[in-house]
């Protein structure tokens, strides 16, 4: 039994490093002594026949249409997906094409998939620095990295959590991020899962419960983990957080 | 005359700024001419008689420029040029009037700038130059440019500045469409890569995108062939051999790059021959390949400016080097963009340092590389590594990023070209 981590639309949605996300899951899994391999998958065809996770990136605005386009493709796959409990992960603007829609600041509109409530609708200016999340569920304190130029709003019910330092949905919201299920959507790009190892670790246990396996995190996890923890205390200190802030 | 009182100011600025910090530059005296004369800069630019040329891009750019007026200057030309950390517009101004007289008149035929891609548009407003070169377009420096659009548009508005010609990396898909819309009567030129240099890099140049077509030899500058730190350019149907100052596809490509702006700017004066010898007459760049003594060791220096080059420079080091330090200091300041690169050929580094120490050991360890140190103290990771009884095989190796490079140098006392 191999785990399969899908990593959707790479070639596009790869701004921030968020793809690797795919990556921080199956070295946590092999870590553990579990087999797992991740599939790019740019359309359909790509497809392999059971999918354990998904990790969807952030791309550009230019790309918008394209990857709008390349996951309409797979609309029914994200659909069953999202209502079987299959993880999935979506950054940035990938999570805002799985929303409602898209309101872009030049007045178009780009039409989501509906897969999570909520859509984006143009800041007063770019938002670029620290992100640090309280999140609900016992996550505890998300840490990392925001870059955007729209709020998200529509969410207020169905958050990850409040926001600590940083803008996250805007909006005067205090809140970041969507959470429907097992589906999540956060502006936190980059290697999210690498740094909050406890959200990766909630994937992976949710990934294996349904696959019918046993997750122990390994040795080495506990090893990388320390670095993880070191760079959220640096992060933490630099953004004013008390790292004792959880949920 | 106009500018006399302000050039004065700019002076004693410039003498008060020194006597502060003895040695060092300072981009003060800049900053106070441009706010009394805000037009001295773009004057001054403007007034050279052979015309101004701009190198911008990504990357590349600090080579590209050097090898450029290296190659005017064998040529005879007089050169005015900017040192690369002054390529935004109060360091410029500081550049010119360290060489300004007394009316603010700087001496040379031709002026040669680095520009950031960042500021290039600004300072660039009501300036014409008669030659821009763009390097290309990589992912960098997320926080400040999000994404690949934004530094080509911001490339677009320098490039528009050009009446002469437009010299572009035409592997590279942005400015491969840029070059398209260039303003009637400037001419483009290009250089690029053959298909058989490509094939030697597996995971491509780093461009954000490649274009699917290699420059046909006769259309431009073609690096035919890289070998370690020497490189056959292919100009019609001569080859030219050239020395690079370090190993490196990408060193080759700069070499491109210069060739065909020297040619660009001096017409039928340009001597192949004579752009042969000023290129392979570069000396090394520091931190870039570059074998140095110190403490009685030999040490590879390797920075890493960017994902591309990151990755360009981590595959060109040994495999089998067994002992490596690995500092990434403040001037990264989100690693995210930095996590789609693979450093699993490193295996193992002894000492990961640097402010951003933790987030290094982070991305490293998903990597698979062995981790024997973090040391946040860069100063005793130096130290210790160094100590250390030196490695039974390749040489000990220090990967750092710009901010990490100029601390090593300063804690080490290397000092020398940059």
């Amino acid at each position: 039994m191999s785990l399969t981590i899908v990593s959707l639309l790479p070639s596009l949605q790869n701004t921030n490093g968020d793809a690797e996300n795919a990556a921080v899951l199956a070295a946590r899994a092999r870590w553990a002594g579990l087999d797992a391999r991740v599939v790019a998958v740019e359309s359909a065809a790509d497809l392999p026949e059971r999918v354990d996770a998904v990790v969807l990136g952030s791309g550009s605005d230019a790309s918008l249409d394209r990857s709008r386009a390349a996951l309409l493709g797979m609309h029914h796959e994200l659909r069953r997906w999202g209502t079987e409990g299959v993880p999935i992960l979506a950054v940035g603007t990938g999570w805002e094409l799985l929303g409602w829609g898209i309101e872009l600041a030049d007045g178009g509109t780009i039409e989501g998939l509906g897969l999570v409530a909520g859509r984006a609708v143009p800041r007063d200016g770019r938002v670029a620095g620290d992100l640090v999340v309280n999140a609900s569920g016992g996550l505890g304190l998300l840490v990392g990295f925001e870059n955007h130029a729209r709020d998200y709003v529509g969410a207020e019910g169905s958050p990850i959590g409040r926001v600590q330092a940083g803008s996250g949905n805007g909006r005067g919201s205090g809140q970041e991020g969507v959470r429907m299920g097992d589906v999540l959507g956060t502006h936190l790009h980059g290697p999210v899962l690498a740094k909050n190892p406890r959200l990766a670790d909630a994937i992976l246990a949710r990934m294996c419960e349904r696959a019918g396996l046993d997750y122990v995190p390994g040795e080495r996890t506990a090893v990388v983990d320390g670095y993880a923890e070191a760079a959220r205390a640096a992060q933490l200190r630099a953004a004013g957080v008390a790292a004792s802030a959880t949920a | 005359m106009k500018y006399a009182p302000a050039i004065l100011v700019g002076r004693l600025t410039r003498i008060a700024a020194r006597l502060r910090k003895p040695g060092g530059g300072s981009a003060v005296p800049g900053l106070v001419v441009n706010t009394i004369a805000p037009g001295y800069l773009r004057t001054t630019l403007s007034g050279f008689p052979q015309g101004l040329v701009v190198v911008s891009g990504s990357s590349g750019k600090s080579t590209t420029t050097k090898m450029l007026v290296s190659i005017l200057r064998a040529h005879g030309e007089r050169v005015f040029t900017n040192p690369s950390t002054a390529n935004i517009s109060q360091g410029l101004t500081s550049a010119l009037l360290e060489q300004a007289d007394w009316r603010g008149r700087v001496p040379g035929d031709v002026a040669v700038l680095e520009m950031d891609e960042g500021h290039g548009a600004r300072v660039m407003e009501g300036v014409d130059a008669r030659v821009v070169t763009l390097t290309n377009v990589m992912v960098d420096q997320i926080d400040r440019f999000h994404d690949s659009e934004m530094v080509a548009g911001m490339l677009g508005r320098i490039a528009a500045r050009a009446h002469g010609a437009v010299v572009v990396n035409a592997d590279d898909g942005y400015l491969a469409r840029l070059a398209a819309d260039v303003a009637d009567g400037v001419e483009v030129r290009r250089f690029g890569v053959s298909a058989e240099v490509l094939a030697t890099a597996p995971r491509g140049l780093g461009h954000t995108e490649t274009t699917p077509e290699r420059l046909d030899r006769g259309d431009g500058i073609v690096v035919a062939s890289v070998d370690g730190a020497s490189a056959v350019l292919a100009d019609g149907a001569t080859d030219v051999a050239v020395g690079l100052p370090a190993r490196g596809i990408h060193y080759a490509v700069d070499a491109a790059a210069a060739y065909a702006t020297a040619s660009a700017v001096l017409g039928e004066r340009f001597d192949a021959e004579l752009a042969a010898r000023a290129l392979s007459s570069i000396p090394a760049v520091f931190g870039r390949g570059e074998r140095v003594t110190v403490r009685g060791q030999e040490v590879d220096f390797v920075l890493v400016q960017n994902p591309a080059s990151y990755q360009l420079n981590v595959d060109s080091i040994p495999s089998g080097t067994e002992q490596v330090l690995f500092a990434i200091g403040s001037d990264v300041r989100d690693p995210s963009y930095f996590w789609p690169t693979d450093a699993s050929s490193l295996g193992r580094v002894a000492v990961v340092s640097g402010s951003k120490a933790d987030e290094a050991a982070l991305m490293l360890a998903y990597d698979g590389v062995e981790i024997d140190r973090v040391e946040h103290d860069l100063g005793r990771a130096l130290d210790d590594f160094l100590a250390a009884p030196p490695p039974t095989a390749g040489v000990k190796t220090i990967v750092f990023s710009a901010d990490a490079m100029r601390r090593t140098r300063a804690h080490l006392g290397l000092t020398g070209a940059e």
